[in-house]
């Protein structure tokens, strides 16, 4: 409607305008008010248009207040939606505009025109204050009786804004039977549609609290309903069609005719140009099929097409949703698409995080067929100017190669690599190179020709540099200048700043030490010295160790240093699978965009009661389920370090496979633990390291004194509660027990370094829990935040004490929450729980 | 929340500012900002979207355009908002207005496709496949039927179609059948794979030889389509070891930006001669010869010729009408994503 004063009416942010000017206006809008002049709605609009870009940057209009309703008592409706506008943006601040202004909507309420009606409604339920809102039931309840479609579809909305203000005020007014009624008998498609949507959100909100919302809330999903919604489907608009669809997916078909009948009723959905709907419509297919096996799968052929593409059409925002989606379903069922790798190919000018996507797919449906072009196609991303998507497109092929039988093209062009000249690329693929040997050994001939050819001075990364020296020691037999290029390493170790180089260099001299000795006996003893004298704690102790070792019996320290090894089958996933289960089930939402559950990523305090429940049940119930979940995740954490983790695991193998020749040695221990706290006792005042440091070294070697503050205060004594050992509590229970009991303790601790130290994954904490009689129904979280729920009965009654404990490990601040059936017993019960955590960690 | 409702809404919203305001920026915001206002109210409401047909908020909501404004003037009626609420939220076909009336009635169909394409450096097409669409812009009387048929229709990938398509005639004999909104709009999406050739070749040369790197890039007809081959372009970026580069063409014009993008405007491709760029590029100090070879996009445009091979049969109203209507047919390939290796 550009009018034609442009230039006096637009004020800019930075002109200054001052109380003058809103005076100015209200005397302009009093002239106005009770003229019937020709044009005079003209000059009103051009009045009120100010007094909202006033409004909208920031200045004080609300005086006008009285003088903008008189103004708009015409019936010209953009007159009157800009008053709306002003009203509904001063109510709320202004109680006492507020009144005068549910007056003046409320006659609008009535008014002949449909779309006034209408619009008032909006503005009348927008409000939201408190106080006011026994004035908004009456023009709801005609609202939703009215015979324009328009007024309708906006009371029903306006009805859960109601119930937001006043939950109670709705539902005593039985809004939302009116709304049901409503729902399964209005002609008009946006209303049923709104109705939905508004009875969804109450229904879940009541339904922690009334039985029988919850009923209303199955009913939603009961046959005839979930029927009705689906032949109408093709009247709704396309977000109406998204929600009918949500519902859909949760709707449990009884057979599987049924299961075909939605499929066959829906298919079209599937080529609708909007893709909330394709996305919804697949997510309907897959939970329909999920028990169907072939279905399933011929699921996965149909959709296929429309999200590739999807893929292809619509803004970067469009494509990279649905790329996870995509994702997600490669991950799972790589093979279907295995046809379909060149949709995955990356172009020049996409943002590099769809490339990343891209590229982790492309390793995904590699298979025979296709492994050569997929390699070629990712080796000339390695080339690319954007480093970040070279060093990936380089571990991809890494990755393909590990999970191919026939890798011989690949070593080859893994091997170019490496004479490429340039630094990350070599830098990736040594690491690459690296992994692969250590699953097909019977390449190591071709790999080491080349990579002793790469001087350690052109490695800077410390990951690389770490392969580079892993390989010199593992295959030293076979390079001849191993000893040499080691012994330069050694030399250099000070200049050295990556403690993880300064391990795998003492490693490496070990082994090269014993398959040739004499070339390798300085390089050793210059490593060793300097090893002692590290400031690093790990450096320091490895080198001791091995010093120990060799002291004790060289062919003992050959078997623990550098023992026969197997090739590695598998490397660890990064994921567990139930992670992703937990995914594919939330699919069509963030959990997938982000990658990981919702409950990794929402706060509990803005989810609903509901969810609650839903999360419990998510949460790996029981001891045993716990013990499956926590390696994973453990894994998972490691494993963001690939080399690091698995050469840790590795060692550690090694240890316990020769745990026999190991402890079988009588050590004095005295002696060793003396020098060894004489050690820490250094380490602690020279380096002014946490004393808990220190403590940690005793707490290894089994020495139990008190050191500093930091140290585990004596236990309090036992207070005269005995708890059930053999307690039992089944999650349901524990559910509904949450739920009921009000929180009869709730308190900050802080966990001790030591517990915290041990916390490393959610399982630690269990054992010592169960010692004393306090078992956990459910844990999980990802490190630092951990959460647990634990519950407890008396020895001699049946009264229950649930808690929740929620820790962060890193500020090692954490949340108790204690409910109890019996509440006098709480506070001791409370104390029994902290002296518990106290001793977590403690020997 | 579907992240995608959530995307798909906001281009929608950012579509039907576009319509209304004739572009989408601050400026134009802030001149507007009660048309924003009122359509936003509409198109959302409590969280949830309600209205994004553009037809229905045309209907509820006039579009501030010239002739609006003209007819405020004549008519003396200057309220941009229709007294009676649009008739189309209670029909059976939401998207069409009920009452279209025009003195001529015509329909065109557009046929606008985008070739993507990555050639690796040996002229190997590497992947080459075809976005298209169909865009109609119908004016016709009344609520026609229409119906569109292709020769061809096997040779599409994948469809996707807007919502007045209907589904059984396309599924039994790949008919679309369909009630058009009133205006331009997008009638149906599709995609072609694996095509054989491309329009035109473009072969990069790169040597390098003691810091400096010799540049040569040809371009010309490989599958001539019968029409001409206009606003051809090859743009790349200098590798940022590049310090320096001098090329010249002898066709078109070079240009290097700050940024280190090179465009090469080509423009038609000449009959008599094949153009080609050629130029040396200057490399950093100690690096013998480049390690990160550039990517050329390619640009063109050929009107009148559906590449993936498209063809409309015909279009058909399906009742008699009164009047007679014009059909128009106009096709449009142009490069989307079409990149060289080198």
């Amino acid at each position: 409607m550009a009018p034609p004063q442009q230039s006096q009416r637009s004020p800019s942010p930075s002109q200054p305008s001052g109380k003058g000017e809103v005076s100015d206006l209200k005397s302009q809008l009093r002239q106005l008010a009770g003229s019937r002049a020709p044009g005079v709605d003209d000059s009103k609009r051009e009045l009120f248009k100010k007094v909202i870009s006033y409004m909208t940057i920031g200045i004080d209009v609300s005086p006008l207040f009285g003088e903008m309703v008189m103004c708009s008592a015409a019936s010209d409706i953009v007159l009157k939606k800009m008053c709306y506008l002003y009203v509904g943006n001063y109510a709320k601040v202004n109680p006492d505009l507020a009144l005068l202004t549910i007056n003046f909507l409320q006659r609008d309420c009535k008014d002949e025109d449909p779309m006034i009606r209408g619009l008032a409604l909006r503005s009348l339920c927008s409000l939201r204050v408190a106080n006011l809102v026994e004035y908004l039931v009456g023009p709801l309840g005609s609202g939703l009786k009215d015979s324009n479609s328009y007024v309708r579809m906006v009371a029903v909305i306006g009805v859960l804004k109601l119930y937001h203000i006043s939950a109670s005020t709705c539902v005593d007014a039985e809004f939302p039977s009116t709304l049901k009624h409503l729902m399964l008998n209005d002609p008009d498609a946006l209303v049923v549609a709104n109705c939905l949507s508004a009875l969804q959100e109450i229904w879940t909100l009541e339904a922690s609290t009334a039985e029988e919302a919850a009923r209303e809330r199955e009913a939603l999903l009961s046959k005839p309903v979930v029927y009705y919604f689906l032949n109408r489907i093709k009247e709704f608009s396309e977000w109406a069609q998204c929600l009918v669809l949500e519902l859909a997916a949760k709707y449990v078909p009884s057979d599987s005719n049924e299961i075909f009948d939605i499929m066959n009723l829906l298919e079209d959905r599937l080529q609708h140009a909007n893709g909330a709907v394709v996305l919804a419509t697949t997510k309907v297919f897959l939970q329909l099929t999920l028990s169907m096996a072939d279905v399933h799968q011929q699921v996965y052929e149909r959709i296929k097409a429309p999200l590739l593409t999807l893929v292809s059409s619509g803004s970067p925002e469009q494509s990279y949703a649905v790329l996870s989606h995509l994702h997600l379903l490669v991950m799972r069922a790589p093979y279907i698409f295995s046809g379909d790798y060149k949709h995955f190919y990356c172009q020049y000018n996409e943002p590099s995080y769809v490339k990343k996507l891209k590229l982790e797919m492309l390793t995904a449906v590699a298979n025979e067929s296709n492994t050569y072009e997929i390699v070629t196609e990712l080796c000339e991303y390695a080339a690319n100017v954007d480093i970040p998507i070279a060093r990936e497109s380089i571990r991809a092929v890494g990755k393909i190669a590990l999970q191919q039988y026939d890798v011989n093209a690949i070593v080859d062009r893994l091997l170019q690599f490496l004479e490429m000249e340039k630094d990350y690329v070599t830098a990736e693929a040594l690491v690459l190179v690296k992994d692969l040997l250590r699953k097909y050994p019977q390449w190591s001939q071709d790999c080491i020709a080349v990579v002793g050819n790469i001087s350690s001075k052109n490695v800077q990364e410390p990951k690389a540099k770490a392969a580079l020296i892993w390989m010199l020691g593992e295959y030293s037999q076979d390079m001849q200048d191993a000893p040499y290029a080691l012994e330069s390493l050694v030399e250099n170790w000070d200049e050295e700043h990556s403690p993880e180089v300064r391990l795998h260099l003492l490693t490496a001299v070990m082994k090269c030490f014993f398959k040739k000795p004499p070339e390798t006996q300085k390089a050793l003893g210059a490593a060793l010295a300097a090893g002692l004298a590290d400031y690093h704690q790990d450096v320091h102790d490895r080198a001791l160790f091995y010093y120990r070792l060799l002291q004790y019996n060289v062919s003992v320290a050959e078997r623990v240093v550098n023992p026969p090894k197997q090739a590695v089958s598998v490397f660890a996933d990064t994921q567990s699978s139930e992670v992703k289960d937990r995914i594919f089930d939330e699919f069509n939402s963030l959990s997938v965009v982000y990658q990981k559950p919702s409950y990794m990523f929402t706060d509990k305090e803005h989810r609903g009661p509901f969810e609650f429940s839903d999360e419990l049940g998510n949460l790996s119930i029981g001891a045993e389920s716990a013990d499956t979940v926590v390696p994973a995740q453990s894994v998972e954490a490691n494993d963001k370090d690939l080399l690091l983790s698995t050469t840790e695991k590795e060692d550690g193998r090694d240890l316990g496979s020769n745990g026999s020749a190991y402890s079988a040695p009588s050590y004095s221990s005295a002696a060793t633990s003396q020098s060894h706290e004489e050690l820490a006792l250094t380490n602690a005042s020279v380096l002014g390291q946490a004393p808990a440091s220190s403590f940690a070294i005793d707490d290894l070697l089994g020495l139990d004194f008190p050191v500093g503050g930091t140290a585990a205060a004596p236990p309090p004594p036992p207070p005269s509660l005995r708890l059930n050992p053999k307690a039992v509590l089944d999650p349901g229970t524990f559910q509904q027990k949450w739920r009921q009991l009000p929180i009869s303790s709730s308190q900050e601790y802080s966990m001790s370094p030591q517990g915290v130290a041990l916390l490393t994954s959610p399982n630690a904490l269990l054992k010592h829990m169960k010692d004393i009689s306090i078992h956990c129904i459910a844990s999980g979280g990802q490190s630092p935040n951990f959460k647990y729920f634990f519950f407890a009965q008396k020895a001699e009654e049946t009264s229950t004490f649930l808690v929740e404990y929620i820790i962060n490990t890193s500020s090692a601040k954490s949340q108790i929450k204690i409910k109890a059936d019996d509440q006098s017993s709480s506070e001791a019960f409370s104390t029994l729980f902290q002296s518990a955590l106290s001793k977590f960690g403690s020997p | 929340m579907p992240p995608l409702m959530g995307i798909e809404f906001l281009c929608r919203v950012a579509d039907v500012l576009n319509d209304y305001l004739g572009g989408l920026n601050e400026d134009l915001i802030k001149d507007n900002f009660v048309i924003v206002y009122e359509l936003l109210d509409e198109m959302i409401d409590n969280g949830f979207p309600l209205t994004t047909e553009p037809n229905i908020l045309q209907e509820m909501i006039a579009p501030p355009n010239i002739v609006s404004k003209m007819l405020s003037v004549v008519t003396g009626n200057s309220s941009n908002v229709s007294d009676v609420l649009p008739g189309a939220t209670a029909s059976r076909v939401p998207w069409r207005t009920a009452d279209a009336k025009y003195a001529n009635n015509e329909v065109y169909v557009d046929l606008v496709e985008e070739m993507d394409a990555i050639i690796s450096r040996d002229g190997v097409l590497v992947k080459c496949e075809i976005n298209g669409e169909v865009q109609v812009n119908s004016h016709i009387t009344g609520i026609p039927d229409l119906t569109l048929s292709f020769a061809n229709p096997s040779i599409l990938d994948d469809v996707r179609f807007h919502r007045c398509v209907r589904f059984r005639p396309w599924e039994s004999h790949q008919v679309l059948s369909f009630v058009p909104p009133d205006g331009q709009f997008k009638l149906m999406s599709y995609r072609v794979r694996k095509l054989k050739s491309t329009p035109i070749y473009v072969k990069p040369q790169l040597t390098s030889d003691g810091g400096t790197c010799r540049v040569n890039v040809m371009v010309g007809i490989r599958n001539d389509p019968g029409k001409t081959i206009d606003s051809v372009t090859v743009q790349f970026i200098l590798p940022p070891c590049v310090l320096s580069a001098d090329l010249t063409s002898n066709h078109g014009t070079v240009n290097i930006f700050s940024d280190k993008t090179c465009t090469w405007s080509i423009g038609r491709i000449p009959k008599d001669k094949a153009p080609s760029m050629t130029g040396t590029l200057v490399l950093e100090n100690g690096l013998e010869r480049l390690h990160v070879f550039p990517t050329f996009r390619v640009g063109f445009r050929i009107m009148g010729v559906a590449l993936s091979g498209l063809q409309i049969e015909k279009l058909d109203l399906l009742k008699s009408v009164p009047y007679r209507f014009y059909k128009g047919f106009r096709a449009l390939t142009q490069a989307g994503e079409f990149e060289v290796r080198s």
